[in-house]
Parts: C-alpha cells; structure tokens; sequence
C-alpha cells in the first residue's frame, strides 16, 4: 500500500497521483474504503466496516470492495 | 545590488513559443537581483518587443545562419550600447553560434552559461541512447538509416506506428510505409542524412527542466506532466511531479556529463518504464512554471554566472497547476515603426 500513501485525498474525493501527474474522483464509500486501505486494514476487515456503515449485506459488500480494488489496480494505485 | 543586464532571445511568445519572455519574468520576479532585461529578437512582430513591462529594450539581431561576424557585431554594439553584461539565448538554432562565440563574448565582457560543444552534441539523436543507458532511463527502439532500403528494413524491424525524425530537428509519425517515405524524403531535402526512425511509445509525457553547474551539479529540478497540448505539441496545462526516476535520471545527467547551463529532458513514462525522448541544450518555453513553484533557474543561473551568493536548493510540491493563457496589447504604431526602421526599441 506505499503507492496509496503518496496520494493526495481530499475530502471532497479528489484524489492527485504525484508520481504520475494524474488525477482521479471518487465518492464518499471510495474515500471510506480508501481510508481503510490506507490505515493497513485487511480486505475481510474492510468488509466488515462496509457492513456496519452502510448497512447492507456481507455479499454486497465485498462485491462492491473486489470492483472498487480492480479499479484501484487498472489505475495501477494498489 | 549592481544592476545587470541581460539579453534574452526567444521573446516571440507566439502560438510556438520561445522560452524568453518567460526567461525576462523569472529574472523581473527575483528580489536579489536588478535586471534590465534585454529583448533579442528577429522579427519586429515578435510579441515581446511590445511588452514593456517586462522587456526595458528591444533589438532585432541579423539570423543565427547568416552571417556569424555580422552577428557577432551586432551583439558587440549592444554591449557598447546598452552594457550587455550576459546573454541567455534559448532558441535551437542560436545554441551552436553562441556555444562557438562564448569566449569571444566573454573576453568583451558578455557572459554566457552554456553547454560545451561535447556536451551540445549529446542531444543528437544518434548519441542519445548512450545517453539514456548512462542515466538509467529506457531509449524506444531506433535505427539510424540513410537510404530507402535502410528505412524499409527499419520498419520491418520496428513495426509501424513509426516516428520518423530529423538528427536534430523535426519528427512525424507515420502510420504506412507510404507515410514514412513521404517524411523521409522532407527531413532529407530539409535537413540531410541521416534520418531516425525510431519506434511510438505511448504513456504519460513527462519533462524535467534543470540547470546544471558544469560541475556534476544541478542548480534546481522540477518535473511535469503535461496535461493538455496543442496542435502543435506545446504545453498549454500542466502539473509537478514527484517521478523519482524522472528525477534521479536528470541528476545524473548533470553528474555524468558535467552538463553546464539549462537542459530539458523529454520522456515518456510507461508504468515503470521511463522512456528518453529528447534532450533540450536550454530553457523550455514553461520555464515559468519552475519559478512559479519556487525553483528560479534564470534567476540562481545568472548569480552562479556571476558569482553572487545562491540560497540554498529550493524544493517544489508536486500537484501544482500550470495554465498558460492569451493575452492582448493595444500599443501605439511608433514602436513598430522603430523596430522596423532602427531595429530597435
């Protein structure tokens, strides 16, 4: 997760790579998980949190959290 | 502080731009240093000669391809006229005059802060993959060819997408064989052999500005992306990097080579791949946006050409925006009048 801690992640889901010049938006559940991954958090742990602050589903959950991951991968940030 | 003056050339900040007008900003914007700030330019519509805010004089020189005595004597009368105490110069074509002609100005008492012709010569495209082993960056694939057969064979090998190029100057890509002949054949009549066929990569375009002390040290770096260009290549949006590659390969540029004065690296960076596109002997047309984020290369090159005291390195964040914008003057006909009759403003 080192390449995650060089972002710069404002409030509003704005998110600058310094390495790469390049920018990126997400919404308020990116900035949680993004958040999460940053503080070192397990994907299982992270799913957990997703249940409790969304309230829904453990399925829908780690669905959501694999997409967001491959996104996050393609983007070449994790 | 004694004031000095200095000559730029490069001031048509035209759709093309030259680097100078930016150049005259960085040195107008540092608090040490007094400049007068000479305007060198070749035609009376360049726009900077009517910037007055910025460019206290302006004088049009005779072509770099002319004649050299003529342009050395015009440069000497501008010592005599207005105290030339040193003289950036920031176009191409101007570089291997100047580089020539350094210690002559030197001993009528103009400085110059430039490369040696070794040096210069690094930027041919033949030398640049050496260049690019040496500074740890990746160079696309490219072969050297002067005839048709040879660009035949060169395709074949590369595979189209190719960029055809000039040792020096000018590059096209080519998506068909027809294509690349047609380049071919304009960069022979324009510019001679050999010609460079060199394989597209794709990726970020990412350039670092320096400048370097000709002693193994660099005075300032700032990398960009550029965000947005325009039809002819030019930056027109861009934003700081913090490319550690990037980075690391232009100090050692500097160290390698000893390499004195203003340099532009042009790379393409592809995941991890960095890729060396082209090497700059000056100041690129942004080089603003360096001072802009707190690196004044114009600015600290004139104090180490003159000795005066430097502070010490100044970092940049990354993430900075750069946004270049058109402008318009109203001014009055005499001062066309006057460069087109006297050559001078």
């Amino acid at each position: 997760m080192e390449r995650l801690k060089q972002l710069a992640i404002s409030e509003e889901g704005f998110i600058f790579d310094p390495v790469t010049g390049n920018s990126f938006t997400t919404n308020g559940t990116g900035l949680f998980i993004l958040e999460a991954l940053k503080e070192g958090r397990e994907e299982k742990e992270i799913v957990d949190l997703l249940t409790e602050e969304y309230g829904i589903d453990k399925e829908s959950a780690s669905r959501d959290l694999m997409d967001f991951m491959e996104q996050l991968r393609s983007y070449r940030l994790i | 502080m004694e004031r000095l003056c200095i000559g730029v050339s490069g001031i048509n900040a035209v759709d093309n731009p030259g680097p100078g007008v930016g150049v005259i900003r960085s040195l107008k914007e540092d608090k040490d240093l007094k400049i007068e700030a000479i305007g060198l330019a070749y035609d009376a519509m360049e726009p900077g000669i009517y910037m007055d805010w910025l460019v206290d004089k302006a004088f049009v020189l005779p072509y770099p391809s002319s004649s050299e005595e003529e342009y050395i004597g015009r440069l000497i009368y501008l010592k005599d006229k207005v105290g030339l105490d040193m003289i950036i110069p920031t176009l191409d074509a101007e570089m291997p005059l100047y580089i020539k002609a350094a210690p002559l100005l030197e001993s009528q008492g103009i400085k110059t802060f430039l490369p040696t012709k070794e040096q210069f010569d690094l930027r041919g495209k033949t030398k640049l993959p050496q260049v690019a082993k040496k500074i740890g960056l990746k160079m696309p694939k490219t072969k050297t060819i002067a005839s048709y057969q040879d660009l035949m064979k060169a395709i074949e090998e590369i595979g189209l997408p190719v960029m055809v190029k000039g040792v020096f100057y000018k590059a096209y890509r080519a998506y068909t064989y027809q294509e690349a002949v047609g380049y071919f054949r304009q960069i022979v009549a324009e510019w001679g052999y050999p010609v460079v066929v060199q394989q597209v990569v794709t990726g970020e375009e990412m350039n670092v500005i320096g400048v370097g002390d000709g002693l193994g040290n660099d005075l300032g770096l700032v990398a960009i992306k550029k965000l947005w260009i325009t039809s002819l290549g030019k930056i027109w949006t861009g934003v700081t990097v913090k490319n550690d590659v990037l980075l690391k390969a232009a100090k050692k540029f500097v160290q390698k080579f000893n390499w004195k004065g203003a340099f532009e690296l042009e790379c393409i960076v592809s995941a991890d791949d960095v890729y060396l596109i082209e090497i700059n002997p000056r100041f690129p047309a942004w080089v603003y946006f360096a001072t802009g984020v707190g690196v004044n290369l114009p600015a600290t090159m004139v104090k180490t050409a003159f000795g005066l005291p430097l502070k010490s390195p100044r970092d940049y964040p990354a993430g900075k925006l750069y946004v270049r914008y058109t402008y318009d003057i109203v001014t009055d006909m005499s001062v066309f009048q006057n460069i087109i009759t006297k050559g001078e403003r």
